[in-house]
């Protein structure tokens, strides 16, 4: 299943991302957390943008997203199509952003609404690497 | 309340795990009985809306253009149309806009969703399937962490339900209780056992806190309806009920939003309040519905958010008796997605030919005394946009 998701992953990012995915996903390869803030309204947003969701203003830079957050809410995948058992899904609100699905990494069981989450840097392959959370 | 358009001809199949024939077999089924129960004949359609096959499937490409041709059908508007679980709706309220322009007068509706790579015996070939569809439809961010079905996203949306209303497990699943208890009465319902909130709590953990019997089942179907003017409705069928109200609204997210919340519904909220206000009525001046409330909490939230209930309280709305026979509005007397059955690509027409059957009173066993007005809810993504339906019987 993980060559099914890997080259589904590639495929998808191909052909339905943009300047600003491909940028974010580089960022991740270097270990950095970032996402596109408007230089004019001051939005913070997530996923990044070439421009502005809510001003539509195309002055956007590149920032650190916070990189401790509050888990927000969380479940387990019977079946990932990516990730081993257990796969544990959750919401992390990033303050100042908004919620943001990740692989957290830790047990089920060990977790609760509103603890303190930090992110980490989970290298798939030599093309990706993906934003996961763990319990401060 | 004004008719919009008038419905004089359903057909549907039952809930299917998957088709016993092919898709092409299945269609000219449903159209063919469609057509006689309005009293049709094929060349009285002058226009045709069709899905895709399947919702997330193999190709459809000018599934409309090559059907017309089978069907040898000239028409004035003809298209495919998708929007996720709102297919369906969709695809009606391009009909509806038709016959509301002038420009036709009987259109032709055929939703389905074949599923046909869905077979329970093999999930492992499901997921190498649906991978790239899944993948896809979860996006850029979102996608590569190997989700492969949406339940993740309603899971957590039941858990913050639980934490923020404190609601607790059995209160959600008296939910499937009173759905099989529904379903008991439709002949075709996937599940219609009984079931006891102690059965639903046993049943396999899912994805926590969704049990396997909180969970609406994949099936396949397909339904056809046919679309008249209010004109000739009448003419057609005496019992023609007609479409009054329709609210729709989608908010700009994808599953969950980045800010607001994932237990209350704000495209349900927005579309039931503008058919209702269209339709000049209040919520409890309906007398039947069937909402696409895919899991037990998300049927619960679904209640609040269409405005039957305040916040938090869909619990107490349905365990006092008030979501079914004898209550306030009798809420999926199917047995709603749950114990009914959930045929996505076509669950919206299967909800809307059961409230024409109920305000038709052909509705038998399940039959709501006296039912005159019914809304219709489909949505898609988790709730990210919603159609809300208004119609009306003779008994109103």
């Amino acid at each position: 299943m993980k060559d099914q998701i890997d080259a589904a992953t590639d495929i998808m990012l191909a052909y339905y991302g943009d300047a600003a995915s491909r940028q974010f996903y580089e960022l991740l390869k270097a270990g950095k957390y970032q996402s596109t803030r408007c230089k004019e309204c001051g939005d913070a947003t997530f996923p990044p943008r070439t421009f502005c969701p809510i001003c539509f203003s195309s002055k956007v830079e590149w920032k650190d997203l916070p990189s401790e957050g509050t888990l927000y809410a969380f479940t387990q995948q019977d079946r990932s199509l990516r990730f081993p058992k257990p796969d544990v899904i959750g919401l992390v609100e990033l303050e100042g952003v908004g919620l943001i699905l990740s692989h957290i990494r830790a047990p089920l069981e060990s977790l609760a609404i509103g603890q303190r989450v930090r992110v980490e840097f989970l290298k798939i392959s030599d093309t990706l690497t993906l934003h996961a959370f763990a319990p401060v | 309340m004004k008719s919009k358009a008038a419905i004089v001809g359903v057909a549907q199949t039952p809930i299917y795990k998957e088709f016993p024939n092919s898709v092409l077999d299945v269609a000219l089924d449903v159209i063919g009985r469609a057509l006689k129960d309005a009293g049709l004949r094929k060349d009285d359609i002058d226009s045709l809306v069709v899905s895709p096959s399947t919702l997330g499937g193999p190709p459809s490409f000018m599934l409309s253009c090559s059907l017309a041709a089978h069907l040898n059908l000239a028409t004035r508007h003809m298209t495919l149309v998708e929007c996720g679980g709102m297919t369906a709706t969709v695809a009606l309220k391009s009909a509806i806009r038709e016959i509301e322009s002038g420009r036709s007068r009987r259109t032709l509706v055929l939703t389905m969703d074949h599923r046909e790579m869905l077979n329970p015996k093999d999930v492992d070939g499901f997921m190498h399937n649906t991978v790239r569809t899944q993948t896809c439809l979860y996006g850029v961010y979102e996608g590569p962490y190997g989700l492969g079905a949406p339940i993740p996203y309603y899971a957590m949306s039941a858990q913050r339900y639980m934490h923020e209303f404190g609601v607790s497990a059995r209160d959600i699943a008296e939910v499937p209780v009173m759905m099989r208890r529904h379903s008991a009465n439709h002949p075709d319902a996937l599940y219609r056992d009984p079931l006891t909130v102690d059965e639903v709590l046993g049943s396999k953990m899912m994805c926590p806190p969704i049990h396997l019997l909180e969970c609406s089942a994949f099936a396949a179907g397909a339904a056809a309806v046919v679309v008249a003017h209010p004109e000739e409705a009448r003419s057609i069928r005496k019992d023609a009920v007609d479409i009054v109200a329709l609210g729709e609204y989608h908010d700009p997210s994808h599953f969950v939003p980045l800010r607001g919340t994932i237990t209350s519904f704000i495209s349900a909220r927005k579309a039931a309040a503008e058919a209702l206000a269209e339709a000049g009525i209040g919520p409890m001046d309906l007398d039947v519905a069937e909402v696409y409330g895919v899991f037990a909490a998300t049927e619960l939230m679904l209640y609040e958010s269409l405005g039957f209930c305040e916040p938090g309280k869909g619990a107490v709305w349905l365990k006092d008796g008030r979501s079914t026979y004898g209550g306030d509005v009798v809420m999926c007397p199917t047995g709603g997605r749950v114990a009914y059955g959930h045929p996505a690509g076509t669950t919206p027409l299967f909800e809307l030919i059961e409230i024409t059957r109920q305000l038709r009173g052909e509705a038998a066993q399940r039959q709501v005394p006296g039912a005159g007005l019914g809304m219709v809810h489909s949505e898609h993504g988790m709730l990210n946009g919603s159609m809300v339906l208004v119609m009306k019987g003779a008994q109103a």
